[in-house]
Formats: structure tokens, C-alpha cells, sequence
């Protein structure tokens, strides 16, 4: 299971990256936008992609739409942590195809519940 | 100072208020070269406003700038640096401090957490084992041969316990002082809130100016708004109770959600 996390502030990213670990995700990587994220994506080695949404260059929402748009990507779970709480965003993200929201300050509580809900869609589907 | 200009505008209506007046007499009278010598008057008098006003308009938009160049100079010669420009450079230099202080205060803070997390859990995995044999003991369970093992281990675990809690603590003590930053960051936070309160005070005071001439100019502004697309973010939301439209917690968001199917 490897993990890209996508935020464009390095401290953001170090926390993400310290809860999936404790969580039993080590294998992570990390990009600063979508437009950095994308090519890594591409590799197809992605299995499961955590997105900011406020980023410059390509927002986490346009790179959300960007993933699923793709025939290659567009299964990979998408997970938004992001301070973006309009309700009308929530639902933009919703009908772009988000898994999960998490809104920041977010606790470690908060985001396992949140993954572990997209494994178990997952995990049922199949 | 507006006072003034403020009665100023104030006499240009009573002249045109006044003249209004004269020109319906001069008409009921059949006086047209009267009527007409009294709209020249009036146009006069509205181009004669109109001047007036956009000259301290202009002296008010000069003096402002000029406002900042002292301020600047001010700056520059107090700090010694010539790359600070204007005050809002300054501001602006304050802020990125501000990001690089907490990035480096959260950057230590994780450091720290991550020396500390692999002791905690060492401590941990040496109690469990050793709390194992050692309840093999209480239950008499214990070889002579294993009882001298966890007579020595126990004394390596008790000195390990030891230089654990000292690491722990100094990490614990760097947390607390790390957290320095919000003292620091706060007050040039502050600093430059007083500033964009100023420039905000000198702004408004120049549209009260350019509205002015507006009016006397009979200039209309279309009002625009701009709302800022969702696409691109808004950042975190401050004041939520004030606004309906944003959420306030991750419970809402698990409710608004689950409202969608999810």
C-alpha cells in the first residue's frame, strides 16, 4: 500500500505522514500540488492518495477531477484534508468523487476513522 | 479637514438648490437671457466644485503616498536596509518571518516527537518482557539459571529506564520552549495589523474624497462583487457562526455527507 500525500506546506505533510505510519502506513510518498502530484500518479504505483485543496499552481479539487478523469487513476481512493469547509465545496468534492473529508484542525481519531471507512467500502465492493 | 470640504459640497447644493429657485422665477416672468445667464451660473459653479475637488482629491492621494515614503525613510534609516522599501514590504518581510518561525517551531516540535516516539516504545517492549518472567517469579516458575538472567536484566532495564526518562524529559522541555514562537509571531502579527488598520483609514478617507467628486460629476459606478471561486480555496474560515455556508466542525461535514449518500 503506498500513500501519496499531497500538501503544499512541508509540516502539514510531516503530520499526514507521521499518523498513516502509526496507523501501519510507512510506505508514503509526498508532493507539494496537483501539478507535481499528477506525474507521480501516472507511474501507477499510487494506491491510495491523500489531497490538500488550497495549493498554488493545481488545487487538490482539480487534481481530484484530474484522477478521475483518467481511465489509469480513476480508482485510486481520494482522501480531502483540507481548512476548506463551505458547504458548497463539500459537496463539489462530493460530486467529483471524493472517498473521504477530513477538515482541518483534524485529529489523529478523526483520520483513521476516516480511512479505515474507505477500506471497508472498498473491501465490500469487491 | 473633510469637515470642510464636506461644506463645500454642501454650498454647491444650496447654489444649485438656490438657483433652481431664481430660474423658475426668471421663467415664470418670461425672463429667458435671465434663465439662461443662471444655468451658465450653475454650470459654473459645478465645474468650479468639480475642480476644487478633484485638486484635494489629488493632494490627498499625494500627501498619502507621501505618507509612506516618510514612513519608508523612516525605515530605512532606522533598520540601515535599503531593500525595505515601503512599509508594506516590511509588513510583508514581518509575515514570511511569521511562516518561517512557526514552519521551524512545528519542523523541531515533530523532531522531537520523532526522537522520542522509539524510546517510549523500547520502554515499553522491555516492560512487557520483563513483566512477563517476572510474574514467572511471583508464580515460583523461575530456573535458578533464569533467575540470575532477570536479576541482571532488571538492573539494565532500571538503568535504561533512567537515561530513557532523561532523554524524554529534555525532549519534552525542547517541545515547551519551541512553542516560544507564538509570543514572537504574535506581536509581529500585531505590528502589521496596525499598519493595514492604518492603510485601511487612509484608503476609505480617499474614496469619501473620489465619491465627492463623483457626485458632483454625476459619475456612477456600476457595483461589483467578487466572490472568489471555490475551486481555488478560501483557506480557513474565521467567524464561522457568522456564515451559514461554512461548516464549523468534522460532525457537520460527516452530516452534510451522509445527507449526500455518502
Amino acid at each position: 500500500m503506498k500513500i501519496l500525500i499531497v500538501d503544499d506546506f512541508s509540516t502539514m505533510r510531516r503530520i499526514i505522514k507521521n499518523l498513516l505510519r502509526d496507523l501501519g502506513f510507512t510506505n508514503t510518498v509526498e508532493a507539494d500540488d496537483g501539478t507535481t502530484a499528477l506525474p507521480i500518479l501516472q507511474t501507477g504505483t499510487i494506491d491510495f492518495l491523500v489531497t490538500d485543496w488550497n495549493m498554488p499552481g493545481m488545487t487538490g479539487i482539480e487534481l481530484l477531477r484530474a484522477v478521475r478523469a483518467d481511465d489509469k487513476l480513476k480508482t485510486i481512493p481520494v482522501l480531502m484534508v483540507t481548512a476548506e469547509a463551505k458547504r458548497d465545496q463539500i459537496i463539489a468534492a462530493a460530486q467529483a468523487g471524493v472517498n473521504g473529508y477530513v477538515v482541518k484542525p483534524f485529529t489523529a481519531v478523526a483520520l483513521k476513522e476516516k480511512i479505515e471507512k474507505i477500506f471497508e467500502r472498498i473491501d465490500s465492493a469487491k | 479637514m473633510s469637515d470642510k470640504k464636506g461644506s463645500e459640497l454642501g454650498d454647491f447644493e444650496n447654489i444649485v438648490k438656490d438657483g433652481a429657485v431664481d430660474l423658475l422665477n426668471k421663467l415664470e416672468v418670461g425672463d429667458f437671457s435671465g434663465a439662461i445667464k443662471i444655468i451658465q451660473e450653475l454650470s459654473e459653479a459645478r465645474h468650479k466644485s468639480f475642480y476644487n475637488e478633484v485638486g484635494y482629491l489629488t493632494r490627498s492621494l499625494h500627501d498619502a503616498i507621501r505618507d509612506f515614503q516618510i514612513d519608508s525613510f523612516d525605515m530605512m534609516a532606522s533598520s540601515g536596509d535599503a531593500e525595505s522599501a515601503s512599509k508594506i514590504t516590511d509588513a510583508s518581510d514581518r509575515l514570511n518571518y511569521v511562516i518561517e518561525m512557526t514552519s521551524s517551531a512545528a519542523n523541531k516540535t515533530m523532531d522531537m516527537v520523532d526522537s522520542s516516539v522509539p524510546v517510549a516504545s523500547e520502554l515499553q517492549n522491555q516492560a512487557r518482557e520483563l513483566h512477563k518472567d517476572w510474574n514467572r517469579l511471583i508464580q515460583r516458575d523461575l530456573t535458578p539459571q533464569e533467575f540470575r538472567e532477570l536479576y541482571k536484566r532488571i538492573d539494565a532495564f532500571l538503568k535504561y529506564t533512567d537515561e530513557s526518562a532523561t532523554t524524554l524529559h529534555n525532549n519534552l522541555n525542547t517541545i515547551l520552549l519551541e512553542q516560544g514562537y507564538q509570543d514572537l509571531t504574535g506581536q509581529v502579527i500585531a505590528r502589521v495589523n496596525d499598519l493595514i488598520r492604518d492603510v485601511e483609514e487612509r484608503l476609505v478617507h480617499l474614496v469619501a474624497v473620489a465619491g465627492r467628486v463623483d457626485s458632483i460629476s454625476g459619475i456612477e459606478h456600476e457595483e461589483k462583487e467578487f466572490e472568489r471561486d471555490d475551486d481555488l480555496g478560501h483557506g480557513p474560515s474565521i467567524k464561522q457562526d457568522n456564515n451559514p455556508e461554512v461548516l464549523n466542525n468534522q460532525d457537520e461535514v460527516d452530516d452534510l455527507l451522509s445527507s449526500l449518500g455518502f
